[in-house]
């Protein structure tokens, strides 16, 4: 290696590793999609959603009234589970481990999977209200047998919705104080 | 967290591990923001879920609950607002008959009471001379042990509880259940109140507060009376006041007697600066019993001036006369003003007693607190009970209150909070807040003003009426009587229609009917009149105030209170000491140079703050600074009660103004912590006016009609002859905004006249949403204000709401300064550095006076971001942080400022506030909301970061919130439909917000007005707000009879 091409290298190098992170950050490699941990009740959308047929809205009953979709009470596991205790040996022992907590009244501690910042403010019902389901931002939940984080959330996979849009109800307003205050 | 306080919940509970309070802590994390966490979070967070859903509560969804409120005597209606099982703001409530839906200042501060991170976290006993935690069963036992003992030993008779002043039922209940223990009726004590004039009232009207119907008056003198500031029922006075000076043609005219301007002195077109203790002398020249030469030879009023006033009071067709301020012939002076007015015909007209405020009775005077502490030094009080107020700092040191109770065996304290008072006790029962409790008031006869929880309680803390309901439980006389186990059942058993009618009533917040008790005047007990003032030894008047917010001093402890600055002074976080600048400068004193102020009681020593409002001979201190032991935000100032002699007038009030001082340079300096930079405009044209005459006439200083562009642009070479008034015109100064006017709401931002169409693409047929016709409609909006003048009183109100709804950190306390500097100055050091965080602030400008004469004008303006049209701050961002909004919104987007500050620099306005530290950073020492403060943060606004830019954007989220609402019911909004924080709590209605594109919103009325003027017109910035010119009242001889 001569001199000259040592010369070249420093800075070449960094200029990949700069061109390397802008790429990641803009490809939305930066945030949490796919991250799916493992939850204290294995809680399983595709019994309840895709076999049961249950609405969203049943459990998660403010997404169409409130920017806060909401989060189940343990007590409306509980309407149907003191009935309900599971068909295979692996899913009465979910189902024991709700019961123990409601025995114990304490609240189940779900992870938090889908998370804006805060300086974002999203209002669930006013996508739900326009028909926008609640696949196009989570996925296919109702297949997923651990929930994971299906898209990027990050904003320029929020603006691709809001500009390429042109027709009612799906239009939406871009401007950054939509979203931003 | 159950929204439905009216019934007790036992549906959510956790007897062990995690609380309800907790659960939400992380369920509202999508809401409530605490901290930036970036796209990407590597900390697993939790996501709690209730066990069972509380009815009728939507998570993210606000529930308003009525209730009243305490902060002082009045008892004005709130609408709490309670977002996920947090109250987070209170507004006044529309339908109540005291404050008609406007809120001080020290009412929006109600809930850093609630919040405050100060207080007592649990009953607490004292042990070996340390206060201790001890649990409630515990407390309880001690307490009716304690109780017991008094009643056997016989000392039960002795035995004394003073309690906050309050009307309503509670007072009853507590004589009720005093009785039950054989002890006497408490001491209802509020040390903020005028007793005085409330004396006087009685015996000249029968009623102890009347109604001041200023609208009826044309000349209104208040001696000393500070109806603006904390005489009375401050926001219904304010309200009216205001009412009645919008009215150009038939304003009142105010001439303010005394020797200081308080904010109301500062309202007042005209200032009578007599020396303290010559009131009566004033009075009497009214009267006609004292001619002019004599009252100018007691008063140090020209004789001229005093000559002109007295034919102007004589030819007055309806006046008021209102006196306070303190003196030790406060009772004489109150009662020679009542006399006057009833003289002039003036009681049923102008002062209506049969309208009065209730919020003033059976109060008990500070002559007898005075008294018990003489008895409790003489060993004759076996039990001492106090209970929302705090006499050992509220009294007069000289008093000795504090030194008295430790001569009483058993102390007990019902207060929330730490306090001089309760920090001798020997027991602790704290109370819940306001908020957090059961309980009504009378404010106004025939009107029961109700008072319920707006959530859970913050602390382990119980209600004291719930307190004493157990406490007689387990006293076998008194068991009896108390089959109920909480308050809220006896308030129930005695509501107009029981548990339903209660119910029926909740929601408004009043019902008619009466539940108090029959009011009557205490006695008063032998009163310790001062000689008069000029028999004490000294080269100065000693003058001591109330402040407006912090009042007695029960509002320290609150940020808030302490970071807005003084209406009057602009002062934050400092007891300064008021001078003439003439007097100053005679004596080599300079703004900041130390003086020690001695008085026979005692000597304090704090900087001098040259006041052209104070009369020459006279220093002026205010109260409400200066505590030990109440907390860590109130430990700032000095408190001037410590050198005050004990003079009490004829009604048993503290005599604030009794004694001279020997003021005298005490060398060394301190800092005076304001935000003003000056005090006078230099001719900019900030707070115009218009002399009366000139406004009815139509002579020049307003619109013309002019609608474009090119007329205002033809005129700008007129501006100079447009200030030309002809003679007579008092106010007839040149300013830059005389030229001829024009608002226009279809003006836009460079940036909107660029747009190019959708993605900059000219082929486009969507234009973008700068675009009027683009379907979104924004475009077709511009908000803005208005602000008049003529209304505003510059109390601060409208800061206070902007501070409760905006997430606004206070910078002042003393450990948010970095710590590397070296000149580390204590309270307020940020402020020094004009590192103030509110986003609308109330600025002062005198005109005229520079000599210290009596002779000048006050402007208050309200100055927040004035979302020019054509922004100088916009172009300069580099990273398009702030631009601006089609709506018309100069937006600042939080996320994209990287901290350039060229914003700020470039703000004509100086409307921009950088976070020059982390006070929204919990992790940081500068952290602005200490645990439990932060519970009271807006979930709708971002908490701010550190280096980020911030400032007024309208309330961006209430016009988001009301937009989405509007979307929800498939409709248009509706005219006035929403309006801003400020404008909604505005005392005076002076904030007026709406849609300037659209006609049928009030703001684009008002925004024609032939006042209206935008603030540095001449710099092109097309603001959106519109101020409306104050309107000046000259006496009449000077106006030629205006």
């Amino acid at each position: 290696m001569n001199l000259r091409s040592r010369w070249l290298a420093v800075p070449g190098f960094i200029c990949i590793a700069a061109l390397a992170t802008m790429l990641s950050a803009y490809s939305g490699a930066s945030s949490s999609e796919g991250n799916s941990p493992v939850q204290p009740v294995a809680y399983r959308h595709t019994v309840h959603v895709d076999t049961l047929k249950m609405n969203c809205l049943y459990c998660h009953f403010s997404a169409n009234k409130s920017f806060d979709p909401g989060l189940p009470a343990v007590g409306t596991c509980m309407g149907c589970h003191t009935v309900v205790t599971g068909s295979s040996p692996g899913n009465k022992a979910e189902i024991q481990k709700l019961t123990a907590y409601w025995n114990k009244k304490e609240p189940v501690p779900w992870i938090r999977i889908h998370k804006l910042p805060e300086y974002v403010h999203f209002p669930h019902m006013r996508h739900v209200n326009a028909g926008v389901t609640c696949q196009t931002c989570h996925g296919e939940i109702q297949n997923m047998k651990q929930v994971y984080q299906a898209s990027s959330l990050n904003m320029g996979w929020c603006i691709n919705c809001h500009i390429g849009q042109s027709n009612p109800p799906f239009r939406a307003r871009y401007d950054c104080s939509s979203c931003h205050y | 967290m159950s929204n439905e306080p009216e019934a007790s919940p036992p549906t959510v509970t956790a007897p062990n591990g995690v609380k309800r309070r907790e659960f939400l802590k992380v369920l509202g994390v999508g809401t409530a923001a605490t901290a930036m966490v970036g796209c990407t979070s590597e900390k697993v967070e939790r996501l709690i879920p209730y066990l069972v859903s509380p009815d009728q509560t939507v998570p993210g969804v606000s529930t308003y609950y009525a209730t009243t409120c305490r902060e002082c005597s009045a008892a004005c209606g709130v609408i709490a607002e309670t977002r996920d099982g947090r109250t987070i703001k209170l507004e006044g409530n529309p339908d109540h008959p005291v404050n008609r839906g406007a809120l001080c200042a020290r009412g929006q501060a109600a809930l850093q009471g609630l919040y405050n991170p100060d207080r007592y976290r649990g009953p607490m006993v004292r042990r070996n001379g340390q206060l201790q935690s001890v649990g409630w069963d515990d407390a309880l036992q001690l307490f009716a042990q304690k109780l017991g003992e008094t009643r056997s030993r016989g000392g039960a008779g002795n035995a004394v509880f003073v309690n906050q002043h309050e009307s309503g039922s509670f007072p009853g209940f507590l004589d009720t259940w005093l009785a039950g223990f054989g002890m006497p009726a408490h001491l209802s004590y509020d040390a903020g109140a005028d007793h005085a004039a409330i004396a006087a009232n009685r015996q000249s009207y029968g009623v102890a507060w009347p109604r001041l119907d200023f609208h009826a008056a044309r000349l209104i003198v208040s001696i000393g009376a500070d109806f603006l500031d904390s005489w009375g029922a401050m926001v219904p006075q304010q309200l009216d006041f205001a009412d009645a000076r919008a009215d150009h043609d038939n304003s009142p005219r105010l001439i303010y007697v005394g020797p200081r301007r308080s904010l109301t002195g500062l309202n007042a077109d005209q200032w009578i600066d007599c020396r303290p203790g010559s009131e009566m002398a004033i009075v009497r020249m009214l009267a006609g019993q004292l001619p002019a030469e004599a009252a100018a030879q007691a008063t140090g009023v020209s004789a001229p001036v005093l000559a002109a006033f007295a034919r102007e009071f004589a030819a007055a067709t309806s006046s008021m006369v209102i006196a306070g301020g303190g003196g030790g012939d406060g009772l004489e002076v109150a009662l020679a003003a009542n006399a006057l007015n009833q003289s002039r015909g003036n009681v049923g007209v102008t002062i209506k007693p049969s309208e009065g405020y209730l919020g003033f009775d059976r109060m008990a005077a500070p002559a007898e607190l005075r008294a018990l502490a003489e008895r409790m030094n003489s060993g004759g009080v076996p039990l001492l009970m106090v209970r929302g107020a705090n006499p050992a700092f509220t009294l007069p040191k000289s008093v000795g209150f504090a030194a008295a109770m430790a001569k009483v065996p058993f102390n007990v304290s019902f207060s929330s909070y730490p306090d001089e008072t309760s920090e001798l006790a020997d027991l602790i029962l704290p109370d819940h807040h306001t908020l957090e409790q059961w309980g009504d008031a009378e404010p106004v006869r025939g009107t029961i003003s109700l008072q319920q929880p707006t959530m859970d309680p913050v602390f382990d803390t119980r209600a004291t009426s719930d307190v004493l309901i157990a406490a007689a439980k387990k006293d076998p006389g008194s068991a009896a009587r108390y089959p109920m186990t909480v308050y809220r059942s006896w308030l129930i058993g005695r509501f107009p229609g029981g548990a339903a009618g209660l119910a029926a009533a909740l929601p408004r917040g009043i019902a008619s009917g009466s539940l108090g008790e029959p009011t009557t005047a205490r006695p008063v007990p032998a009163v310790r009149t001062p000689p008069p003032i000029d028999q004490s030894s000294g080269n100065m008047y000693l003058v001591v105030y109330p402040h407006p917010f912090l009042g007695d001093g029960r509002g320290a402890n609150k940020p808030w209170l302490q970071e807005i600055p003084d209406p009057v002074t602009k002062i934050c976080w400092q007891t300064v000491a008021e001078m003439n600048p003439a007097t100053a400068e005679k004596m080599g004193l300079a703004n900041g140079d130390l003086v020690t102020v001695q008085t026979s009681a005692g000597s304090l020593t704090l900087p001098v703050l040259r006041y052209p409002g104070t009369q020459r001979d006279t220093v002026a201190i205010g109260t409400g600074r200066g505590h030990t032991h109440s907390g860590r935000y109130a430990k700032a100032g000095f408190n001037p009660l410590e050198i005050l002699p004990l003079a009490e007038d004829r009604a048993g009030g503290v005599a604030f103004v009794s004694t001279k001082a020997n003021v005298s340079k005490a060398g060394g300096y301190a800092q005076i912590v304001t935000t003003e930079g000056s005090a006078r405009q230099h001719g900019r044209g900030i707070g115009q006016a218009i002399a009366i005459a000139d406004l009815q006439a139509g002579r020049p200083g307003h619109d013309t009609g002019a609608a474009n562009v090119a007329e205002v642009a033809a005129n700008a070479g007129t501006e100079a002859l447009a200030g030309d008034h002809p003679a007579g015109a008092e106010q007839g100064e040149e300013m830059p905004g005389d030229a001829p006017h024009q608002f226009l709401p279809g003006l836009r931002s460079p940036v909107a006249n660029d747009a190019q169409g959708e993605q900059g693409d000219p082929k486009s047929k969507d234009k973008g949403m700068y675009d009027p016709n683009h379907w979104s409609g924004m475009a077709k909006r511009r908000w803005a204000m208005t602000v008049d003048l003529a209304r505003c009183t510059g109390c601060a109100a409208c800061v206070s709401a902007c501070y409760a709804e905006n997430n606004i950190p206070t910078v002042g306390a003393d450990w948010q300064v970095g710590k590397i500097l070296p000149d580390r100055t204590g309270f307020g050091a940020n402020l020094l550095r004009s590192r103030e965080m509110a986003w609308i602030r109330i600025e002062r400008y005198y005109e005229g006076g520079e000599d210290g004469g009596a002779d000048f004008d006050t402007r208050f303006v309200p100055m927040m971001c004035q979302q020019c049209g054509n922004a100088p701050c916009e172009p300069v961002c580099p990273v398009y942080a702030t631009y601006h909004s089609p709506d018309g919104l100069n937006v600042q987007v939080y996320n994209r400022c990287v901290g350039t500050r060229y914003c700020s620099n470039n703000c004509p306005y100086k409307v921009r506030y950088f976070n020059w530290f982390g006070y929204g950073e919990p992790a940081r020492p500068q952290y602005a909301f200490p645990e439990p403060l932060n519970w009271q943060l807006n979930p709708d606004v971002t908490v701010r970061g550190k280096g980020v830019m911030e400032k007024c954007t309208f309330c961006v989220q209430r016009i988001r919130e009301a937009e989405n609402r509007a979307a929800a019911e498939k409709r248009p909004l509706k005219p006035d439909e929403f309006t801003t924080a400020c404008a909604a709590g505005c005392p005076s209605r002076a904030l007026v917000f709406g849609d300037a594109a659209d006609e049928s919103w009030t703001v684009t009325q008002l925004a024609k007005d032939a006042r209206a003027y935008h603030v540095f017109e001449e710099l092109n910035t097309f603001t959106a707000v519109v101020y409306l010119k104050k309107v000046m009242h000259p006496a009449p001889s000077s106006s030629g009879g205006a």
